[in-house]
């Protein structure tokens, strides 16, 4: 109640105070002589509230870190354990923070909404073609502006072999609308944004203009070359502005520019067509406009232009400028960052439950001291507010490890991923916040209960019952990351060793570089087709194979075709590939049914399918001599070839075949053994074009980068796991040493009465070894139901695969085991003699 | 009048007197010290910088409230007023005064 008082008193300060000068001039008024100086009386009753709380909590911080400084060992380990359970916690949430709560960083992104499409068939939110765009842009009455971008990768020149650079063409107001603050220069402008007189104008992003310009403070009106096309710098973006696709953003063009370097697809078509997806839109709402009055708005324009273009309706949705608002892969992020928040959790759970449990071995040792203090009239509560001090010093300085931790880890992991999303990683005051809110609900959770226990009168304390649930808690944790860890080893391993139904060992992937804008797509057919007849002519690469994509290259294409006696706009979406008849001999995939391309099929319009393909479209049928409508013409499948995993590890899926076109710069597969074949590819190379560069590579390093992302998941869950396990066992090695130290006595009399060693250990680890069992349990059953969300990443292996299970039971017996054994043996060791004396 | 002295009061008996004084009704702080000054006969005249702290820790502990109403003389002023735990405050302080007080003549008769 006083305390509740005074909490009253500080919240309303400034009017108890105010009150406390009224009441005090009253009196001098009232009173013809004043006893006394006014101001001293105003001091002394205010601090009536204040002096002597802080004075005690002062008591307690001086207490607390004395206590503390007297046990070093512990301190260390207390501070170390929370900080990095705390600092590990933190940095999550800084890319998560980064990625997904943090606007954009623009003017006033509070107004700024990311703008969404979902249709039927695209039932993922997507954006909208230029022309859509354009349409808003110009109807629009509730957004004051509306901005669209696209991303690009292009060459500047310097980049490393198979490196871009990514130019965002965004529309002529991006700059203007978005607010963005230019170092040099200024941004676009509306004559730079007409489709038909394209102007090939960029704004740098800062550190490009850094660390690739030297900061020249004269770049505004130079030349750069985009793909080797000119291009005039008009400015520079500010060092804030790192940009609003979510990616890496090193220079910025305006829209209508793309049409004159050669990127993916058609550029013509791309400006122009009213179904050409996607770009994303953004729009900052217009004074007075509400975002559901925008998106009403918007519904309707984009039910106006579908109707004019007969397009399937479109559901309009507007989310924040966030990163990951609106982002494609944002339905695979979730999961995993719920999953990671989870294990972190567990992870912190157990630090806390460790500390937790020293706290109480050290309560009971300082039972005697509570004792006294109690005796000298200090209050329970007085006591529960000197451990739960303690526990407040613990806790701050472990904040403060933690967010150290966090300013350095999530930029050094980021730092290893090659293309990691472009964010800024230190944190914020958010990020600082959920530290110290961590660390406070961590002290509570560590040393409120030990608190009270200790300070419970003697009778009513039973043998420890709390610390038993802590040691089964911990055990039941471990277990559970630890199966995670090894689940995920294990489906890492099994995917690598699995045949993905191609030859993948002994083929290398050629890639070039060669100046893109100087090749359209038949100077492309010529120069590869000449290219590998010539390769063919050496007898240890053949065959030799032209590719779009190779195997498991980390994306893909995707078409839509239908069926000959379906309607139009009954397409189905299936993935697509461009290859060359070597694809399926070096490969070594076989044709189930039909044939392979061959000489002469390249000016007809025929295709080959995969198992999966014909068996999901044509039943049990043979499709071999029937037609699809693909693309603006009939095709007819010549052949099926056999299932093979070419896009993912997981497993195939329907896949359809044509020759290359070249649409883009492919890749060649050929034959490995040859000695010096580098050399050799790269002088024929040379000779046909000298400006082009090579590289090879074997075609297995392709599946060690897709397993990559399972290889971190599962480092990152064995670390945990490791982290939890050591936890456990310095819990339980503090456990036993201390059930020892307590029953010293109780042990030394059974050893004076002939008790044998073993029976001592016996004694020992009766009370804890029933909780550990129960862990155990908890533990198996906890990881049992867990595991079933696990396994979409388990590339097959079964959640419940029982070498994860067992290895983990091998790996807690073992550490058991070694926790349990110096104490175990100290117990053993008790000298009778002694042990009567100790007390 | 001028040349007497206020006398010094034993630890925690101001808070005694305070309480006393409000026993016998709500008042302002100004009419709490007239009233110890009348009826001690001068004797007890307490200042403004021991009066408003005993008043304050009164108010912390719970012991009296305070709100403001109307002076006699139509300013804004604020009332005390005894709580019930005030009450039983004033009782067992009065009773341990009591025997304090019988203790310490005790010792001076002897």
């Amino acid at each position: 109640m006083k305390f509740l008082r005074r909490l009253d008193y500080w919240v309303n300060h400034r009017r108890r105070e105010a009150e406390l000068a009224e009441e005090i001039e009253f009196h001098r008024v009232m009173g013809a002589e004043s006893l006394g100086n006014t101001t001293l009386a105003r001091e002394d009753a205010r601090a009536v509230w204040i002096w002597p709380w802080l004075e005690s909590v002062g008591q307690d911080l001086r207490y607390a870190l004395r206590n503390l400084r007297r046990q070093p060992g512990f301190t260390l380990v207390a501070i170390l354990t929370l900080g990095i359970a705390i600092g590990l916690n933190t940095s999550f949430f800084t890319v998560f923070d980064a990625v997904a709560l943090r606007m954009w960083p623009v003017k006033d992104s509070a107004r700024l909404v990311k703008i969404l499409s979902q249709t039927q068939r695209f039932p993922r939110p997507r954006g909208f073609s230029i022309a859509e765009y354009r349409y808003f842009a110009e109807k629009t009455k509730s957004l004051s502006a509306v901005v669209a971008m696209e991303e690009g990768r292009t060459r500047l020149g310097f980049e490393d072999f198979g490196k871009t650079s990514w130019t965002i063409f965004v529309s002529g107001n991006y700059f203007q609308a978005l607010g963005v603050a230019m170092e040099r220069g200024r941004g676009f402008i509306p004559e730079e944004d007409l489709v038909d007189s394209p102007v090939n104008v960029a704004v740098l992003s800062y550190p490009l203009w850094r660390d690739h310009f030297g900061s020249d403070p004269a770049i505004v009106g130079k030349e750069i070359r985009v793909d080797e096309v000119p291009f005039t710098v008009v400015g520079v973006a500010s060092e804030e502005f790192t940009g609003t696709m979510g990616g890496r953003e090193d220079l910025w063009a305006p829209l209508p520019s793309m049409q004159s370097l050669r990127l993916q697809g058609n550029t013509r078509a791309h400006l122009r067509k009213p179904d050409f997806c996607c770009s994303t839109l953004a729009g900052r709402l217009a004074p007075g406009f509400s975002r559901a009055q925008a998106q009403a708005e918007l519904a309707v324009l984009s039910r106006q232009f579908h109707d004019q273009y007969q397009l399937d309706p479109a559901t309009i949705l507007l989310a924040d400028p966030s990163i990951l608002a609106g982002h494609p892969k944002r339905k695979t992020f979730m999961p995993v960052f719920a999953l990671m928040f989870a294990g972190l959790a567990l992870v912190l759970l157990l630090a806390c439950a460790n500390v937790s449990n020293l706290l109480i071995a050290r309560a009971a040792a300082r039972r005697r001291e509570i004792e006294v203090r109690r005796a000298l009239g200090a209050g329970r509560s007085r006591i529960v507010r000197q451990l739960l001090t303690e526990g407040f010093v613990l806790a701050l300085a472990a904040a403060a490890l933690g967010i150290g931790l966090a300013w350095k880890l999530p930029a050094y992991v980021f730092a290893l991923a090659d293309d990691g999303p472009n964010v800024r990683l230190t944190p914020d005051a958010t990020v600082i916040l959920y530290a110290a809110a961590l660390a406070a609900i961590t002290c509570i959770a560590f040393a409120l209960a030990p608190a009270l226990h200790g300070t419970r009168p003697k009778s009513t304390t039973r043998r420890l019952p709390l610390r038993n649930v802590l040691l089964a808690a911990q055990f039941a944790m471990s277990v559970v990351l630890l199966i995670g860890a090894g689940l995920m080893v294990s489906a890492v391993k099994h995917a690598h060793d699995r045949d993905p139904g191609f030859r993948i060992h002994d083929v290398s992937v050629v890639s070039f570089e060669v100046p893109v804008s100087s090749y359209d797509s038949n100077r492309t057919v010529a120069f590869f087709t000449q290219l590998s007849k010539e390769l063919e002519g050496v007898p240890e690469m053949r065959p030799v194979a032209i590719t779009a994509r190779e195997p498991l290259a980390n994306s893909h294409w995707n078409t839509v075709f239908r069926l000959p006696g379906e309607p139009a706009g009954t397409e189905h979406d299936i993935e697509y590939q461009q290859v060359s008849a070597g694809y399926f001999d070096v490969l070594g995939i076989p044709f189930v049914a039909g044939r392979n391309f061959q000489q002469g099929d390249e000016a007809r319009h025929f295709v080959v399918v995969n198992e999966s393909m014909a068996h999901r479209y044509f039943g049990g049928d043979n499709p071999v001599g029937k037609s699809i409508v693909f693309g603006m013409t009939t095709s007819q499948i010549i052949g099926v070839a056999r299932d093979a995993s070419l896009t993912y590890v997981e497993g195939p899926g329907p896949l359809l075949f044509t020759l290359f076109k070249g649409d883009q710069i492919p890749k060649l597969l050929v034959r490995t053994g040859l000695p010096g074949g580098a050399d050799i590819i790269s002088g024929m190379t040379k000779r046909i074009d000298p400006r082009a560069r090579v590289q090879v590579s074997p075609l297995v390093q392709n599946l060690d980068q897709q397993l990559s992302g399972s290889r971190v998941m599962a480092g990152i869950a064995g670390m945990l796991g490791t982290f939890a396990l050591v936890l456990a066992a310095v819990g339980i090695s503090g456990v036993f040493a201390y059930v020892v130290q307590q029953r010293t006595k109780e042990i030394g009399i059974r050893m004076a009465l002939g008790a044998a060693p073993k029976e001592v250990i016996g004694l020992v680890l009766s009370g804890t070894a029933r909780a550990a069992i129960v862990g155990l349990v908890i533990g198996y059953v906890t990881a049992g139901g867990v595991a079933k969300f696990l396994a979409q990443y388990l590339y097959g292996v079964s959640p419940y695969d029982p070498k994860a299970y067992a290895g983990v039971a091998i790996i807690l017996a073992i550490s058991g085991l070694a926790a349990a054994y110096l104490p175990a043996r100290r117990a053993t060791r008790v000298d009778p003699l002694s042990a009567l004396r100790v007390e | 009048m001028g040349t007497q002295k206020s006398s010094e009061l034993l630890p925690g008996t101001l808070d005694l007197l305070v309480l006393k004084t409000l026993g016998r009704g709500r008042m302002h702080g100004y009419g709490i010290a007239q009233h110890l000054k009348l009826v001690s006969e001068d004797v007890l005249q307490v200042g403004e910088s021991s009066l408003y702290p005993a008043l304050q820790r009164l108010l912390l502990n719970g012991w009296v409230k305070a709100e403001w109403g109307a002076s006699e003389n139509n300013r804004r002023a604020r009332y005390y007023t005894l709580t019930a735990a005030g009450r039983k405050q004033l009782d067992s302080e009065r009773h341990e005064f009591d025997r304090m007080v019988v203790a310490i003549q005790k010792v001076l008769e002897t």
